[in-house]
C-alpha cells in the first residue's frame, strides 16, 4: 500500500481569464512537513481552497488517502481526512470556545458522547494554553488566541493532512512559540503538514521540503536549501532585471 | 443596586439561578393553565391569548430559522398560509389524481387529516425553497423569500374560484363543540398545548448537535463546512422543519380554533414584519424570548386599542366626562415601532435577553472567564492590541 496521503495531478483553477492555479502536481506522504511559499497572488490560497473543497478545480484530480476528492464539498474532504486553517481566522464568533471545539468533534463523530468530546477539547485547549477561555465567546478572543482556537479545532478533527495558512501572521511572539510547539507535536503524531507562510524564517526552520508557487504554477519542489538557491525561485522573489532581459 | 447584588448573591448561594428560572417558568405555565378557568375572564380575552400563542409559535420558529440558523427568511407567513390553505382545500375539494384517474373525495378527510396534509405540503414546499436558497445568503435570501411570499399571496388572491380570493377560505372546523364558552376554553388549551409542544421540540433541536451545527452555519458557512458540517443538509433540514411547524400552526389556528378563515391579507409582508419584530423585541436568538416577545406584543397591541386617561384635578372633557378615551388606531403600531427602534439600538439581543442570561447563569461563566483572561494576558495585553480586529 502506498504511503502517499495526498496526491495532486495537474490541478488547475481558472477564474475567467485569470489562471490562478496552473497544472500543479505534487504528492504528500506521512509524516512530511512541507512549506509552501510564493509571492502575493502566486495561487497559494486558491490551491488551498481547491484542496479543501471550497473551490472546484477547473481540471485535474486530487486523491486523499486513496479517495478521489476533487470537486467534493468541503465537509466531505474534511471527513476524508484533510483539515485546514484560514489565512484570516474564522472563529465562530457568537459561539463559545468550547462550542467551536465541539462542532468538528460532533460533525465527525455524531455518536460520540458529548462528555468525551468535552474532555478531549479541554485537553487540547490546555495544550494550546487557552483552556481558561473555554466558556468565553470566541469573538472576545484576540487575533492570536483565535489562531490557537483554529488549531485546536483541527485537532478535534484529527485529520491525516493539515494545511496551515499563515499561522504566524499577526501573532504575538509568545503565542507564536505555542504554535511552533503545536506544529512539532502534530508532526510527531505522524500527520502530514503543509505550512503556508510569508515568514521565511519559520518556513525554512520547520519545513523538510519546500514548494514554491509563482503565477499559479509550481516552480520548485525540493529540500529547502536546494530550493533557496534555485534560479527560478530567486527570479520569482526578486524579479527580472529588465536590462538583463534586453541584453 | 447594592440590594440587587445581595439578592443575587443570596440566590446563587441558595436555590441557584437556573433552578429559580425553572420555578418562574413553572409559575408562568401554571398561570396560563389557570387563566381560562377564571370566570371573570371574557371569551375575548381568551381569544387574544389564543392569538398570542399562535404568534408565539410563529416568532419562536422564525427565531430558530433566522436567529439560530441565520437564514433571514421572509417566507414564514407564506409557509403558514400553505399549511392552512392546503388543509382547507383538501377538506373541501379532496384530492384528484388526474393522471391516475383516482379521486379522493373530501369525505375521506377529517379536519385532522387535512391538517396533517397541510403540514406535510408546507414541509415539501420548504424542501424546494430550501434547495433553491442554497446559494443565497443575507439580502438575496431575504429578497427571494419576499418574492416567494408575495407570489403565493397573489395566487391565493387571484384564484378566487378555489381560494375565495380576498374573502378567504374557511377550513373544516377541528372541534365540534356547541357551547361557545366550552369551545373557547378547549381552543385555548389546544393552542397552548401546541405552543408548548412546538417550543419543546424546537428547544430540543436547538440544543442538540443539529442546533450547534446551525449556529456554526449562521456564523460562517464556509468555516462550518471546513469543520465537517454538511451545510446543504442542515440548511434544507431547518427550512423543512420550520415550514412544517408554521404549516401545522396555521392549519390548526385557522381550523376555527383561533380564526374561522384564512385570508390573503394575513400573508402580506407587513404581517411577516410583525412576526420578525416580535422576535427581535423578545430576542431572536432565544426561542423562549421570541415566544414571550410575540405574546406580550400581541397582548399589548390589543390592550392599547383604547387608552383611557383619567383626568386629574377634577378636570372634565368637553362632554362632561372625567376621562379621556383615546382610540389609538394605527398609533399603537407607531409606539410598537419606537420599542423596536429602541431594542435594535440599545438591546440587540432583545428586551428579555438580560433576564434569560441571568437565569441561565451565563453571565457568571462570562465574568469568571473574562477575569481569568485578564490575569493571564496582563503581560501581553498591549502588544496583542494590534492583533485584534
Amino acid at each position: 500500500m502506498s504511503d502517499i496521503n495526498l496526491e495532486l495531478n495537474k490541478i488547475s483553477k481558472r477564474f475567467g481569464g485569470n489562471q490562478a492555479v496552473d497544472h500543479v502536481s505534487f504528492s504528500v506522504t506521512k509524516p512530511e512537513l512541507i512549506g509552501m511559499i510564493g509571492p502575493n497572488g502566486a495561487g497559494k490560497t486558491t490551491l488551498t481552497n481547491v484542496l479543501s473543497g471550497m473551490l472546484k478545480p477547473s481540471s485535474g484530480t486530487i486523491y486523499l488517502n486513496g479517495k478521489r476528492i476533487d470537486g467534493h464539498p468541503a465537509y466531505d474532504v474534511t471527513r476524508a481526512g484533510l483539515g485546514r486553517t484560514f489565512q484570516i481566522t474564522r472563529a465562530l464568533g457568537r459561539m463559545t470556545v468550547m462550542e467551536n471545539m465541539l462542532v468538528p468533534g460532533l460533525a465527525l463523530k455524531p455518536n460520540a458522547r458529548k462528555s468525551d468530546l468535552e474532555e478531549r477539547a479541554h485537553e487540547i485547549l490546555g495544550l494550546l494554553t487557552i483552556e481558561h477561555l473555554t466558556y468565553e465567546y470566541s469573538r472576545a478572543l484576540s487575533g492570536g488566541q483565535r489562531k490557537l482556537l483554529e488549531l485546536g479545532r483541527l485537532l478535534m478533527l484529527d485529520p491525516s493532512v493539515i494545511i496551515l495558512d499563515e499561522p504566524f501572521a499577526g501573532v504575538h511572539p509568545r503565542l507564536q512559540e505555542t504554535i511552533y510547539q503545536y506544529i512539532f507535536r502534530v508532526h510527531e503524531d505522524g500527520k502530514a503538514i503543509i505550512l503556508i507562510s510569508h515568514d521565511m524564517g519559520a518556513v525554512f526552520e520547520l519545513s523538510q521540503r519546500l514548494l514554491v508557487l509563482h503565477h499559479g504554477a509550481l516552480i520548485a519542489d525540493g529540500a529547502p536549501q536546494t530550493v533557496k538557491n534555485d534560479p527560478a525561485v530567486i527570479d520569482a522573489y526578486l524579479g527580472h532585471d529588465e536590462d538583463d532581459e534586453h541584453a | 443596586m447594592q440590594l440587587f447584588r445581595q439578592f443575587e448573591a443570596g440566590i446563587d448561594r441558595g436555590i441557584g439561578r437556573r433552578r429559580l428560572g425553572y420555578v418562574v417558568l413553572g409559575l408562568i405555565i401554571l398561570f396560563f393553565l389557570w387563566f381560562p378557568n377564571d370566570s371573570s375572564q371574557s371569551n375575548y380575552a381568551k381569544t387574544v391569548f389564543i392569538s398570542g400563542f399562535f404568534y408565539a409559535i410563529m416568532s419562536s420558529s422564525w427565531a430558530l430559522l433566522a436567529g439560530i440558523a441565520g437564514q433571514f427568511s421572509f417566507g414564514h407567513m407564506a409557509f403558514m398560509g400553505i399549511g392552512a390553505y392546503v388543509a382547507g382545500l383538501v377538506a373541501r375539494d379532496g384530492f384528484v389524481f388526474v393522471m391516475l384517474g383516482i379521486a379522493i373525495t373530501p369525505e375521506s378527510f377529517s379536519a385532522l387529516g387535512a391538517i396533517i396534509i397541510g403540514t406535510l405540503v408546507a414541509g415539501l414546499v420548504g424542501l424546494v425553497i430550501g434547495w433553491l436558497l442554497l446559494r443565497l445568503r443575507a439580502a438575496y435570501l431575504a429578497l427571494f423569500t419576499i418574492a416567494f411570499s408575495e407570489l403565493f399571496r397573489i395566487i391565493m388572491l387571484t384564484e378566487y374560484d378555489y381560494t375565495g380570493g380576498s374573502n378567504g377560505l374557511s377550513l373544516r372546523p377541528l372541534l365540534q363543540i356547541a357551547d361557545v364558552d366550552t369551545a373557547r376554553q378547549v381552543e385555548y388549551y389546544l393552542m397552548f398545548a401546541l405552543l408548548i409542544v412546538c417550543l419543546l421540540v424546537m428547544h430540543w433541536v436547538a440544543n442538540s448537535p443539529i442546533g450547534l451545527f446551525l449556529r456554526a452555519m449562521r456564523e460562517d458557512e464556509d468555516a462550518a463546512s471546513a469543520l465537517g458540517v454538511n451545510v446543504v443538509r442542515y440548511k434544507i433540514l431547518i427550512f423543512v422543519f420550520t415550514s412544517m411547524i408554521v404549516g401545522l400552526a396555521g392549519a390548526i389556528f385557522y381550523s376555527d380554533v383561533g380564526s374561522e378563515r384564512i385570508i390573503p391579507e394575513q400573508l402580506e409582508v407587513l404581517q411577516m414584519s410583525l412576526i420578525i419584530a416580535y422576535a427581535v423585541i423578545g430576542g431572536m436568538e432565544s426561542l423562549i424570548g421570541a415566544a414571550a416577545g410575540a405574546f406580550i406584543s400581541r397582548y399589548m397591541l390589543e390592550a392599547m386599542r383604547e387608552v383611557v386617561i383619567t383626568l386629574p384635578f377634577g378636570l372634565t372633557t368637553a362632554d362632561g366626562g372625567d376621562a379621556f378615551v383615546w382610540e389609538t388606531g394605527a398609533w399603537r403600531f407607531a409606539l410598537f415601532g419606537v420599542v423596536m427602534v429602541f431594542t435594535l439600538r440599545y438591546m440587540r439581543n432583545g428586551l428579555l435577553y438580560p433576564f434569560i442570561t441571568w437565569f441561565s447563569s451565563r453571565d457568571l461563566a462570562m465574568k469568571e472567564t473574562v477575569s481569568k483572561r485578564e490575569d493571564d494576558d496582563e503581560d501581553i495585553a498591549q502588544p496583542m492590541e494590534a492583533d485584534d480586529e
